[in-house]
């Protein structure tokens, strides 16, 4: 359905673009390395050069194991809000409060004017993309759901606390657009949870993404989708992002009820099971996706962030992943159509680069011909 | 009308200082079995009376046990009957916090005293009364995966859970409490359920003795229910009015024949609330009350604050109630 979208983005993708939710597990040294700079025992430089190394490893596995939409797998952040409240003016770091059984987390509170510091994400998108010819997308997380885990001393209400938070993530938004990012991921994992709330959690979103040219994708996991479905359709996003394998697919039947008129990236692959899914259990769950999901609008992709598992855990889901989407599409092409189309493996990528990435442009182009013989 | 202090339910177990974080590590020193039960219970007993003292200080004339021993509200009553395994997270409610879904397996059964000797410690260690706190049968079952097929009728499993904790209620009741809460949230997300919910209660009302019954709602707004829940066996109503902007209005018009538990104070939010937030609330309902007496307290427990902001809320509680009455006496 975006299909034109993403065309005009000068993004020609495979059908069933293969994708991840946004973070990877951190290598055994990096965590050591964060413990030590929370401790004061290195410098922010030392961390960032150990942070690097984890950002090229996981570019260059994601680019190994065959997905289409890249990450930078969000080696430099923590908690997903916390990442962005540690450097937005109008945010103090609150005390701890618990999150269930033993855990605790500090939440954030805001408590003046919420002010963009200027480009929060855009170094490093710059970076994981400078290592891959593969779109790399930016990754934020929603006014909707930044509002929803801070406490508020500032704001009048809920409403006025979010409008100000999607002020200031357009404003990133135009950044990362401006530094040549083509799809960004805007997360709202916080959305289903007010069912009352959905329409200015609308009204937030389309501040952060109207008039924008890039793709948006909208990342939701652990929702009561049933209470927001099908309003939710009028989130103002091209890709709705969706935990499926771990609430049981029960999406699907929602769906048959009133269509998704969106594009769709289906979780695969659950996050929260060290077990790795056979490409013969992802191929059933995509079939299923394919009832009621046309197929030029299925992305594919896990469940949520993959930080929760180890590094092995992640390649060997993502893996499983890749070669169950491969048949797939290979049994699509075979499919009898009245108008048979090539499907391009790989993205279009822009002229005019460095000449490193020129050089590893035609390496892929290399490996691209030679899947085509 | 006299306006008592209370505290709603749960407190923040931990706070800033490193003392005041004892209670985590004990509790990963014993998941690593590195110390005893015994060792735990020592620290959780520590902890419960340093909440009780820290409400009392904070001018709270009705504390409970900050619910400090509880993994969630839901878990640590259903994981004590038989034929409940407890099973993997779920979001409670709209909150950021997590709690551990039961299992029914078989017909439930209370296997002893739930809650009765947490209650016996913290009012041994505090100097004002201690309100006891339950999860109703309601939310109790809602919040339950029904895996048996004798509870494939919600009801059934509902009126069970209410006989187990009719039995808790009279326990308590024998011990000296005043006040029982029982704790409602889930009714205010299923209103077609509250007939159902009124048969839930009568075994509870039944067996409270010279008890007073408290229901407590919250994290919904509870106006369109209001009238339906004046008619509830209990005797006092806690009402949220978080969400419940109307809230006020409606009870100024209908007034109240039971004790109302005010939860005019956030206790979701940080923010500290103002004079001129409150008082043209009292101002409208209190003179429509009955009995003499209200309930001043946060709207719902103040665990899902940090523990500095809980202070400062129960300390902003008195303040507010002191400087209302005393306006009303000029
Ligand atoms: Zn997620």
């Amino acid at each position: 359905m975006s299909r034109a979208k993403l065309e005009k983005l000068g993004l020609t993708l495979p059908l069933l673009p293969t994708s991840t939710v946004g973070s990877f597990p951190k290598p055994d040294y990096l965590l050591q390395a964060r413990a030590r700079f929370a401790r004061k025992e290195i410098t922010q430089k030392e961390l960032e050069v150990l942070e690097k190394r984890a950002t090229e490893f996981w570019v260059q596995q994601q680019e190994e194991i065959g997905l289409d939409v890249l990450v930078d797998g969000e080696q430099y952040r923590g908690d997903m809000v916390a990442y962005f409240a540690d450097v937005m003016p109008g945010f103090r770091m609150g005390g701890l409060v618990r999150s269930y059984g033993n855990r605790y987390y500090h939440k954030p509170i805001i408590v003046g004017e919420i002010r963009w510091p200027g480009p929060m994400t855009v170094k490093w998108w710059r970076f994981a993309q400078g290592l891959t010819s593969k779109p790399i997308k930016g990754m934020l997380t929603g006014p909707y759901t930044i509002m929803d885990w801070s406490f508020n001393d500032y704001y009048p209400d809920r409403k006025s606390a979010c409008l100000a938070l999607a002020r200031v993530i357009r404003k990133e938004v135009e950044a990362l657009v401006e530094a040549g990012a083509k799809v960004i991921q805007i997360d709202e994992p916080a959305l289903s949870v007010r069912p009352e709330e959905l329409p200015f959690a609308i009204e937030a979103m389309q501040m952060v993404t109207d008039g924008v040219p890039a793709y948006f994708i909208t990342h939701i996991c652990y929702g009561a989708f049933e209470f927001i479905y099908p309003r939710m359709l009028r989130f103002p996003v091209h890709n709705f992002d969706l935990e499926m394998s771990n609430s049981g697919l029960d999406l699907i039947g929602l769906f048959k009820k009133h269509p998704f008129n969106k594009d769709l990236s289906f979780g695969v692959l659950d996050v929260h099971s060290h077990k790795i899914e056979s490409p013969a259990l992802i191929k059933e769950r995509i079939a299923k996706a394919l009832q009621v999901i046309p197929k030029e609008a299925l992305w594919v992709d896990p469940d949520c962030g993959l930080k929760t598992r180890t590094v092995e855990e992640a390649q060997g889901k993502l893996r499983s992943m890749v070669a169950a989407v491969k048949e797939i599409r290979q049994a699509l092409d075979k499919a009898p159509k009245r108008k048979r189309r090539r499907i391009e493996v790989g993205s279009v990528v822009k002229k005019r680069r460095k000449k490193i990435r020129k050089h590893k442009y035609k390496k892929m182009r290399r490996r691209m011909r030679h899947k085509k013989k | 009308m006299e306006l008592v202090l209370a505290n709603h339910s749960s407190y923040p177990r931990v706070g800033a200082s490193r003392e005041q974080q004892r209670l985590r590590r004990a509790y990963a020193q014993r998941e690593r079995g590195e110390i005893s039960a015994d060792d735990f219970n020592r620290v959780q007993d520590s902890v419960v009376a340093e909440v009780v003292e820290e409400q009392a200080h904070a001018g709270c004339e009705l504390l409970t046990d900050g619910q400090i021993r509880w993994v969630d509200s839901i878990s640590h009553l259903a994981g004590r009957l038989d034929q409940v395994e407890i099973n993997g997270l779920l979001r409670y409610f709209d909150t950021n916090f997590y709690f551990r879904q039961p299992v029914i397996k078989g017909r439930v059964a209370g296997n002893g005293p739930l809650v009765v000797e947490e209650f016996r410690y913290a009012r041994a260690v505090s100097p004002r009364p201690i309100k006891p706190i339950l999860t109703g049968p309601y939310t109790l079952a809602v919040s339950s995966i029904r895996e048996t097929p004798l509870y494939r009728d919600l009801p059934t499993l509902v009126l069970d859970l209410s006989e187990v904790l009719a039995q808790e209620v009279r326990a308590l009741a024998g011990a000296g409490a005043e006040v029982i809460q029982v704790e409602e949230p889930a009714i205010l997300k299923h209103p077609k359920d509250l007939r159902l919910l009124h048969k839930a209660l009568k075994p509870l009302s039944q067996a409270k003795g010279s008890s007073q019954l408290a229901l407590y709602t919250y994290f919904a707004d509870a106006t369109p229910l209001y009238e339906s829940l004046q008619e509830l066996p209990v005797d006092i109503l806690g009402l949220d009015f978080t969400y419940a902007p109307r809230l006020p209005e409606t009870i100024a018009r209908l007034g109240s024949r039971k004790t109302l538990g005010l939860g005019l104070i956030d206790g979701r939010n940080t923010r500290m609330e103002a004079a001129p937030q409150v008082f043209p609330i009292l101002e409208k309902i209190l003179p429509r009350l009955s009995g003499g007496i209200a309930y001043l307290n946060p709207s719902c427990g103040l665990e899902y604050l940090p523990r500095d902001k809980a202070v400062a809320k129960l300390r902003l509680m008195k303040e507010l109630r002191d400087t209302f009455l005393q306006r009303g006496k000029r």
